[in-house]
């Protein structure tokens, strides 16, 4: 629907003013890859890793094409077997399945818990089978799954713990970032993330040297040695099967630019999140906001509503986008049609698909966007009552 | 090296349009950075230019291979006949999806794969042939075409390293099936950052590869997944920056031609002398690496690093004696042709931007070892 004469529109995602204030930086950096002359997996690469390494206080950082691919390789060099059970939310990202399948595993599904969207610890414990060698919780959208908890059945199920922690850079608990309380994570920068960049790239998180050198040689068509900034690597002998899955160096270079920024930007996201959550308290239809806490950190802002298509429709016709994470839940999806799950089995993940609405959120939005957004949702509400 | 094998100065001159296609794209009003207009205006480009009924951009050549085995239903049980020698994709993608790569064995001279090898190893599980082109000389593919249809088994074409070339007015890619091309930079359309594409006469399996470059998305509702599908794109500044450099294209082809036909001339005596150039010809050839055969081999690189001349061994094993494939082959096997290639195989520098003097340079340092006693 387009949106009415004279209103103004609320873009979901912009992120123009970043690159503008970032530009300096980028540019800088875009010249020293031009200089250096490898354009992937070349020296710039190595310097985002190490960068991300100081920011994440991860031992080991490999950076790939994207988060779907850290996934995949995280999986594999973590020594999943084939065929091997994963457990993972039916509620995520399709990658948080569909990356156990590519790494020759099998997910097995287990529902959420309802307030802030992570697999429920106690639903693990419930999926686990005779395969089921690891879990694999996700953290949506503004805060971390219940590690603690998924780590205490983790721990009693002798599984090995990956953390699909594509949305969590920045996001914090006992001291330790997103994707290193087991044996690794991920990180995704596509660029609507809260580190974005201007295509798709990735990284592997982890403290564990052995996982690290096998993601490391995976990337490169599975060759051993060091490959990165290094050409006449292209031919050196393989010794797994691996994929491409290199970095782009001008990614790396926006990356590198926009993380000197990253905490202030997160604030930034962190105030906006607490502007529409003060906006917002009370108003009939929505029923629940995302908390603030401690490991907090606002990549997006998903509400629940009643009426949720209807909202959104509404609030397009206004020219407020807003997204739905997630229309479908993984268990439901075509894709997964074979395992034989069925509708109603995961009653929390479905109803997240039901309500939920993510609205505009980036650094430099407009406080008066916000406002507007607040306006047209109250608007919505106070029409249907009346 | 005063000529390196690698130049790092591929893009040198294009410095301040590269900057400006980052803020173009860092600041173009829709925010859209991947798989948007301007991918769709470089696929169509391709797609007309080798007259391919769709041509799908996605992220690596390599990936560009894994995408069409899995839109040809390749999986476990199945067969894929694959050369012996060549980049580890062509044995690594078969060998993911489950599939057996089976190793034919290459043309002593060409290094291409061998057409009566191939027919040979077909097998009733046999799914998929997939030869490649090699360095400067594409495959045999009226023949193996010929052997895929009868054989009722598809072809896909690695034709990664050959965008440009030609082989009885087909362009590489358009033999197969499918064929696919791959931009890294090193390559005859290389780019400042990863890329390939998926060129095919069958707009339904074109169609296939579509969905599953993008998670198993149809493209119309978002995060509906119809199949388990890739993260494989092409991001916006990639795609502005190859529509910038394809008018120019033919113009570089071309010259890698001439000093491939130069270098061609200037060896032709020195076939006595334990240097083999690659055969002399226009069809059929796209001159991405010139590679010659050397009895000598290691003393000419070593001869011509001596002079500040890189040179480069692809590859240094054939595909089946390496750890990562070896177990994907059966007591008996063997490549002799494969292994002769690999203790023998040198490449000379060939980018388009050396000098009539740097060929020359280059030309007179091998021709001066293979003439001393």
């Amino acid at each position: 629907m387009p949106p009415e004469v004279g209103t103004l529109s609320v873009s979901f995602f912009n992120q123009s003013a970043t690159f503008e204030r970032t530009w300096a930086g980028t540019r800088r950096h875009i010249l020293d890859v031009i200089e250096n002359g490898k354009y992937s997996h070349g020296a710039k690469v190595a310097e985002l890793e190490s960068a991300l390494a100081g920011y994440t206080g991860a031992r080991f950082v490999v950076g790939v094409n994207s988060g779907t691919d850290a996934l995949v390789l995280l999986l594999r060099a973590a020594g999943l077997e084939p065929g091997g059970e994963v457990v993972v939310p039916a509620f995520s990202f399709g990658a948080s399945a569909t990356s156990v399948v590519l790494a020759g595993g099998r997910p097995v599904f287990a529902d959420i818990e309802p307030d802030g969207y992570g697999v429920d610890p106690a639903a693990v414990a419930a999926a686990v089978g005779e395969r089921t060698r690891f879990v694999m919780p996700t953290h949506l959208f503004s805060r971390l799954a219940d590690i603690d908890g998924v780590l205490d059945v983790a721990r009693r199920l002798d599984l090995t713990v990956v953390e699909d922690s594509a949305e969590a850079i920045g996001m914090r608990h006992r001291g330790t970032h997103a994707g290193l309380f087991g044996a690794g994570g991920v990180l995704s920068f596509f660029p609507t993330k809260t580190l974005g960049a201007l295509g798709d790239a990735g990284a592997v998180l982890t403290d564990d040297a052995r996982i690290a050198a096998t993601a490391d040689a995976l990337r490169h068509h599975g060759r051993f040695g060091v490959t990165i900034a290094d050409f006449p690597a292209i031919s050196t002998a393989t010794g797994l099967p691996g994929v491409n899955s290199k970095m782009d160096d001008l990614q790396a270079a926006v990356l590198l630019a926009k993380l000197t920024t990253l905490d202030s930007d997160i604030a930034r996201r962190a105030e906006l999140a607490s502007r529409y959550g003060e906006a917002l308290a009370g108003v009939a239809g929505v029923r629940k906001l995302p908390v603030h806490r401690p490991d907090s950190v606002f990549y997006v802002y998903v509400v629940e509503v009643d009426s949720r298509d209807e909202l959104a429709a509404h609030l397009s016709a206004r020219g407020v986008e807003t997204e739905i994470y997630y229309p479908t839940p993984l268990h439901l999806q075509p894709c997964f049609d074979g395992l034989g799950y069925r509708k109603g089995e995961f009653p929390n993940a479905e109803s997240a698909c039901r309500h939920t609405l993510a609205l505009p959120l980036y650094p430099d939005m407009p406080a008066d966007d916000c406002d507007r957004v607040y306006d047209a949702i109250r608007g919505f509400y106070h029409g249907r009552r009346g | 090296m005063t000529l390196p094998f690698f130049p790092t100065d591929l893009f040198d001159d294009d410095r301040a349009e590269l900057l400006d296609i980052v803020r173009r794209v860092g600041l173009a009003p829709e925010q859209k950075f991947i798989l948007g207009e301007r991918t769709a205006r470089f696929e169509a480009a391709i797609r007309d230019s080798v007259g391919a009924a769709d041509a799908v951009a996605c992220g690596s050549g390599t990936s560009a291979l894994t995408l069409v085995l899995r839109a040809m239903d390749v999986g476990a049980g199945d067969e894929v006949i694959v050369p012996a020698f060549g980049c580890a994709p062509l044995a690594a993608a078969p060998a993911l999806l489950g599939a057996t790569p089976v190793f034919a064995d290459i043309d002593p001279w060409t290094m291409v794969v061998d057409p009566a090898e191939v027919a040979r190893l077909v097998t009733p599980r046999t799914k998929v042939i997939m030869p490649a082109h090699m360095f400067s000389v594409m495959a045999d593919m009226p023949e193996l075409r010929r052997i895929a249809t009868d054989a009722g088994v598809r072809l896909l074409e690695d034709s990664a390293v050959a965008q440009g070339g030609t082989l009885a007015g087909t362009p590489a890619g358009m033999w197969g099936d499918a064929g696919v091309y791959s931009f890294v930079q090193v390559k005859t359309f290389g780019m400042p950052g990863e890329g390939g594409m998926v060129v095919t006469r069958d707009a339904g399996l074109g169609s296939t590869v579509r969905m599953l470059r993008n998670h198993g998305q149809d493209g119309k509702s978002r995060f509906v997944y119809h199949r388990i599908g890739y993260n494989s794109r092409f991001d916006e500044i990639m795609a502005e920056f190859q529509l910038y450099r394809l008018p120019t294209l033919p113009q570089r082809l071309e010259r890698r031609a001439r000093i491939g036909e130069y270098y061609t001339g200037r060896f032709a005596e020195l076939a006595g002398c334990g240097v083999l150039a690659p055969p002399p010809a226009r069809d059929g050839r796209c001159y991405y690496v010139y590679s010659l055969l050397c009895e000598r081999r290691d003393e000419l690189r070593e001869h011509l690093a001596a002079r500040g001349i890189g040179s480069h061994v692809y590859y240094p094993a054939p595909l089946p004696r390496q750890p990562a494939f070896a177990p994907y082959t059966r007591p008996g096997d063997a490549w002799p042709a494969a292994e002769l290639a690999a203790r023998r195989t040198l490449a000379i520098p060939i980018y388009p931007h050396l000098t009539d003097v740097q060929v020359e340079r280059i030309a007179d340092a091998v021709c001066r070892f293979a003439k001393e006693p």
